[in-house]
């Protein structure tokens, strides 16, 4: 199976856009029938089939985020959004086409990446920690200040298993918030925990955008977008269909399903 | 893969945790917890001790037999850890890979460092029981540091190598299970190598062509006693580098498959 390959690149050059993507490319071989196993495949290689078909996900996009833009990614399920994303944060490699992050870039692609529930709050707070970039020392300093922000203090030393998937959503979110970075990729984090904890997360997005710092997110809640977002580009079927102001591309998104 | 890419900070601060977090997960619940480390190596050598050397009454020309048996079992038991974790760790850790990016050989490289830390400590213990069986300390010791070195690095050959496919074709973690069986009774762990010299000095010379072999017989030379027969002193022909070549051949295969491979594990995992 040979497969082309584009390039994604990282630069640090304070004059460049923040990210540029110029005719991105990406397709995935999704395997037909039980195409996994060694039986499978030998039999399907002297029958002459491929044993997967080809998904064509992200077909040429283009586009420009400059430095401090708040750029919202919207679109339907299976739009391209996420494999957009993972793109962006280096997870998938590109197929075709370039991507050039310029800065460091910090993807929040979920909350509470490697949370293991066999671990206590504590120990998971360190791994977690580890996989944003932080050493120990570090987070000793802010270890306190992420209890805090969770509140949740009193939990630190039980298993992660005996929290509630609100809990952990809230621990995740208080030790993601302190990763630093120049661009920061969000897919769907906004929309946790209760009311008053949602407060909490929308004083930070605003932060983020009064800071200037460079955010994408990915979110299905337009509100968020004509809230927080300086600029918006909707995905349908693998290909920017608008790009532009806020309010407009949410009311395109809208008119997708009338 | 370049060489300040792997000393890179934000690398070794994620090495260190996941592997902190397999070792501390590998014991976790259990009454015994980490003694387990010790335990595991200390009841299969009692189990091949009754068994090859009371029983079956295998082993007494070797001088220091039991620390020997002991030495080879943990050396065995080193090696198939180091691989079998290794080679699952890529789907193992497959939720890591599919949601940030980071160089896939850390996860490979975290899991076969667990097997590294129990090995460690069973040395000392083998050194301990060494010294109580009477062997004296001796320079050579320092001999065992290389074949270590040799065996860690060709398990983590393996490791790349066959993790890689395993992460398409699962049924490697399987075949590999089978063929570890059958590598046991290819290496003079449980009988010794004169067992097999003694009816024919072929057959031991290509028993020792094996790095595994090669590399536990020349810990057993260094650790126990210098009249083991190690690939050196038996195989006099140039052939004997052999080993060593075939360990380098792993290592690479395995590295470069490995980088080529670890490019899709995100969305094929």
């Amino acid at each position: 199976m040979k497969r082309t390959l584009g390039t994604r690149t990282e630069i640090n050059d304070s004059d460049a856009p923040a990210i540029a993507v110029k005719n991105l490319h990406k397709s995935f071989h999704l395997p037909t029938e039980q195409a996994f196993g060694l039986k499978q495949t030998i039999f399907n290689r002297l029958r002459g089939i491929k044993g997967y078909k080809e998904q064509k996900v992200l077909k040429g996009l283009n586009f420009e985020i400059k430095r401090g833009e708040f750029l919202g990614i919207v679109g339907r399920n299976g739009s391209g959004k996420s494999t957009l994303l993972k793109i962006l944060a280096g997870i998938y490699y590109p197929e075709k086409g370039n991507v050039t992050i310029n800065g460091a870039l910090v993807p929040f692609i979920e909350l509470g990446v490697g949370f293991n529930p066999e671990l206590t709050g504590r120990e998971n707070v360190y791994l977690n920690g580890a996989l944003l970039g932080f050493s120990n020392a570090e987070m000793d300093k802010m270890y306190d200040d992420i209890w805090e922000f969770a509140e949740l203090k009193e939990f630190e030393d039980q298993k992660l298993k005996n929290y509630s998937s609100g809990m952990q959503v809230r621990l995740a979110f208080s030790i993601a918030i302190r990763a630093r970075g120049d661009i920061l990729l969000l897919d769907e984090v906004l929309a946790v925990g209760d009311a008053a904890f949602q407060k909490k997360c929308e004083d930070y997005f605003e932060n983020l955008k009064k800071n200037n710092r460079t955010v994408i997110l990915v979110t299905h809640s337009m509100d968020n977008v004509r809230r927080f977002c300086t600029r918006a580009i909707l995905i349908d079927d693998g290909k920017i269909i608008k790009d532009g102001k806020p309010d407009k591309v949410a009311d395109a998104y809208l008119k997708l399903w009338s | 893969m370049s060489i300040p890419h792997v000393l890179n900070r934000k690398n070794r601060i994620l090495l260190k945790e996941l592997t902190k977090t397999d070792f501390k997960l590998r014991y976790q619940g259990s009454v015994l917890g980490y003694l387990w480390a010790l335990l595991r190596p200390l009841m299969m050598f009692a189990i091949l001790y009754v068994v090859f050397a009371k029983l079956l009454k295998i082993g007494g020309d070797i001088p220091h037999y039991p620390v020997y048996l002991l030495c080879g079992t943990t050396m065995w038991s080193f090696f198939t850890e180091c691989t079998s974790q290794g080679i699952q760790a890529i789907v193992n850790r497959g939720d890591l890979l599919r949601k940030i990016s980071f160089p896939k050989y850390i996860v490979v490289v975290s899991a076969t460092l667990t097997a590294v830390i129990n090995m460690l400590i069973n040395v000392v213990v083998i050194i301990i029981f060494a010294l109580i069986n009477g062997v004296s300390p001796s320079p050579t010791w320092l001999l065992a540091i290389p074949a270590i070195l040799e065996l860690y690095l060709l398990s983590l050959g393996i490791a790349f190598l066959l993790g890689s496919i395993n992460v398409k074709y699962r049924d490697i973690t399987s075949i590999w299970d089978v063929l570890i069986q059958a590598l046991f009774y290819a290496v003079p762990i449980i009988y010794p190598i004169t067992m097999v010299a003694s009816t024919s000095e072929i057959a031991a010379k290509i028993i020792l062509l094996n790095p595994i072999a090669q590399a536990i017989q020349d810990i057993r030379f260094g650790l126990i006693t210098s009249t083991t027969i190690t690939s050196w002193n038996y195989i006099t022909s140039p052939l004997v580098i052999i080993p060593i070549i075939l360990t380098l051949g792993f290592l690479i295969l395995g590295a470069t498959v490995f980088r080529r491979k670890s490019k899709f594990f995100a969305e094929e995992v």
